[in-house]
């Protein structure tokens, strides 16, 4: 279980103006700027939950993790992950967490990924039969084959990212923290990793905390999304409240055969080829009623708006000015 | 504690994988920390007319080869790869397992010890028959003392370099403070001078500053240049400075995780 309350943190950033002149001045007079990456961020997250945390860049989701991970020590607040205190770093605390940083990477670069699996089950002492058991189960559910024996240099970006997964998981940790996991992947990839992780979370009940700019990803794992944007929560619930709540509405398009030239009445109108309807749910029914009485032979669609455009609007109503 | 003595296997066993794999270039590293054979020609032509404060070639060039071994069994570079972890966020990745990175850090500098033998051996081998005249000798109990006391000095070196990468928890980068310590680890220390042949104000410097500890107490123990009954004082100064830089380091370290921003990602 997870929980923050009115977790802060505040970094202290040098500053310099631009130029020869900016660059000599700070040699000798240097300024800083406080920045406040997250403000005052509360929530639960209780065991075995898959839960999305989203929002724009810079909006402090990282700083989040790396803190709930111990990586980072809140300027004020409270932190407590499994009832450690992260910013302690316990070994009994670590070795129930894991941290996958897309763009961070932990195996041994010039080694195959099977030292630093071999590295892993020392560091964690994990007996030599449950590391066999998870190790084959991992290379099974990621299809890691023979790329465990190759110089992690030498592989391409979404099987390093396997083996990162691999190497991030050997231990069974209760607490899974995947910041953008899915990040440069190719679709087949992401596909894979979204079903690994799925399929993870429902063999170990092990509690999964993501965060993603791909809303496939939010929409395939995570039925909770936690939002936050200028480091505040914005939003913490179910991912179709949120829907309903920043795009209450849906489209009902419709597609007449062709030769049928008759206009749709309102609330339909022309798009381009299509007539769509934009309606709230509840008059969904009544205008597929209207568009099937109007043209019987009509191909008809009722589209929910795409999650990007939701988070889009979502993130534009929380700007901070 | 337990976990570390558990993982010193599988741990030595990574580090010398990743030591094959640098191989060329952790051999150009030894082959560069050859100063002590300059040094030797240099105070050999000082030395030419009669012995230089009590030292002659043959002292000298025992002093500058046991400086050669001394040098390459106490190497330390962790302030270096400290640097560019600390400023780049790649410390998060050990600091996320549960044993203390420096484990992992310690066996990397160990391992390469076997290499530098590889290395070592045959070019002492080839000092010894070139200036039979240093009397170089194996005594058991003169060659034990020498090695723990190389590994006290090495330890020293460690925590210094440490401290030192701790520094750039403050500063970003650390590498100028250290080439600047390393300046006066090659003066004080004993790499350039025998610190016998230091001027007596530099001496008595020299009495109040770690560097004898990390290099020259173990070389004059092991050329021969320090009487039997110094090594028990010898050793229990390197000690006291091992303890009290080991408790400065942790204490930097502590100081300087908490300011850490795993920046990156």
């Amino acid at each position: 279980m997870i929980a923050v309350k009115d977790l802060r943190k505040t970094y202290r950033v040098p500053q310099r103006d631009p130029g020869l002149v900016g660059a000599l001045r700070s040699i000798w007079r240097r300024e800083h700027k406080e920045i406040r990456a997250v403000e005052g961020v509360t929530f639960e997250i209780a065991a075995g939950e898959r839960v999305g945390f989203l929002g724009p860049n810079g909006a402090g989701k990282t700083t989040t993790l790396k803190m709930l991970a111990g990586l980072l020590r809140p300027t004020s607040g409270e932190v407590s992950v499994n009832g450690f205190e992260p910013q302690r770093r316990e070994a009994a605390f670590l070795e129930q967490i894991t941290l996958v940083m897309g763009q961070k990477q932990q195996l041994l670069w010039d080694l195959p990924p099977r030292d630093t699996f071999a590295l892993n089950r020392a560091l964690y002492q994990i007996p030599d039969a449950q590391f066999r058991e998870t190790l084959g189960e991992l290379t099974t559910m990621l299809s890691l084959g023979e790329l465990v024996d190759r110089p992690t240099r030498n592989l391409s970006l979404g099987e390093r990212m396997k083996c990162e997964l691999a190497a991030a998981l050997l231990h069974r940790p209760k607490v899974l923290f995947l910041d953008e996991p899915t990040i440069g992947l190719d679709v087949v990839m992401q596909l894979q990793v979204r079903h690994f992780i799925a399929q993870w979370n429902e063999r170990f009940g092990s509690t999964v905390l993501l965060t993603s700019h791909y809303m496939d990803d939010v929409q395939a794992l995570c039925p909770r999304v936690i939002v936050i944007a200028a480091g505040a929560l914005r939003f913490d619930g179910r991912l179709t409240d949120l829907v309903a709540q920043v795009k209450p509405r849906r489209r009902v398009v419709v597609r007449p055969p062709a030769g049928f030239t008759a206009a749709f009445p309102p609330p339909f109108a022309l798009e381009g080829e299509a007539w769509v309807a934009d309606v709230a749910p509840t008059d969904v029914g009544a205008a597929v009623q209207q568009g099937f009485a109007h043209c019987p032979g009509m191909d008809l669609r009722v589209e929910e708006p795409p999650l990007e455009q939701v988070f889009a609007d979502f993130f534009v109503q929380h700007r901070t000015p | 504690m337990t976990r570390a003595l558990r993982a010193m296997p599988t741990l030595f066993r990574v580090a010398t994988a990743q030591l094959s794999a640098y191989r060329a270039e952790v051999l150009i590293w030894i082959l560069t920390a050859t100063m002590p054979l300059v040094m030797m020609a240099l105070w050999d032509a000082v030395a030419d007319g009669g012995p230089v404060g009590g030292l002659g070639q043959g002292d000298l060039a025992r002093y500058f080869t046991v400086t050669l071994v001394a040098r390459q069994l106490m190497s330390a570079w962790l302030s270096w790869e400290l640097n560019p972890l600390i400023r780049t966020g790649g410390l998060s990745a050990h600091l996320l397992r549960p044993m203390s990175p420096f484990w992992y850090w310690l066996v990397q500098h160990v391992s390469h010890v076997p290499l530098r033998a590889v290395v070592l051996v045959p070019l002492i081998a080839a000092l010894i028959a070139w200036r039979p005249e240093m009397g170089l000798t194996l005594d058991p109990a003169r060659t034990s003392v020498f090695v723990l006391s190389c590994a006290l000095g090495f330890l020293l070196n460690f925590v210094a370099h440490i401290f030192f990468g701790a520094l750039a928890f403050w500063t970003g980068q650390s590498q100028g403070l250290f080439m600047g310590w390393f300046g006066l680890w090659s003066l004080f220390g004993g790499y350039l001078i025998p610190a016998r042949l230091m001027p007596p104000w530099m001496a008595a410097l020299n009495d109040a500053l770690p560097f004898r500890a990390m290099l020259s107490i173990p070389v004059e123990i092991g050329a021969s240049l320090m009487a039997p009954e110094a090594w028990l004082g010898a050793l229990a100064s390197q000690v006291a400075w091992l303890v009290a830089f080991a408790g400065i380091a942790a204490w930097t370290w502590r100081r300087g995780l908490r300011r850490y921003e795993a920046f990156g990602a």
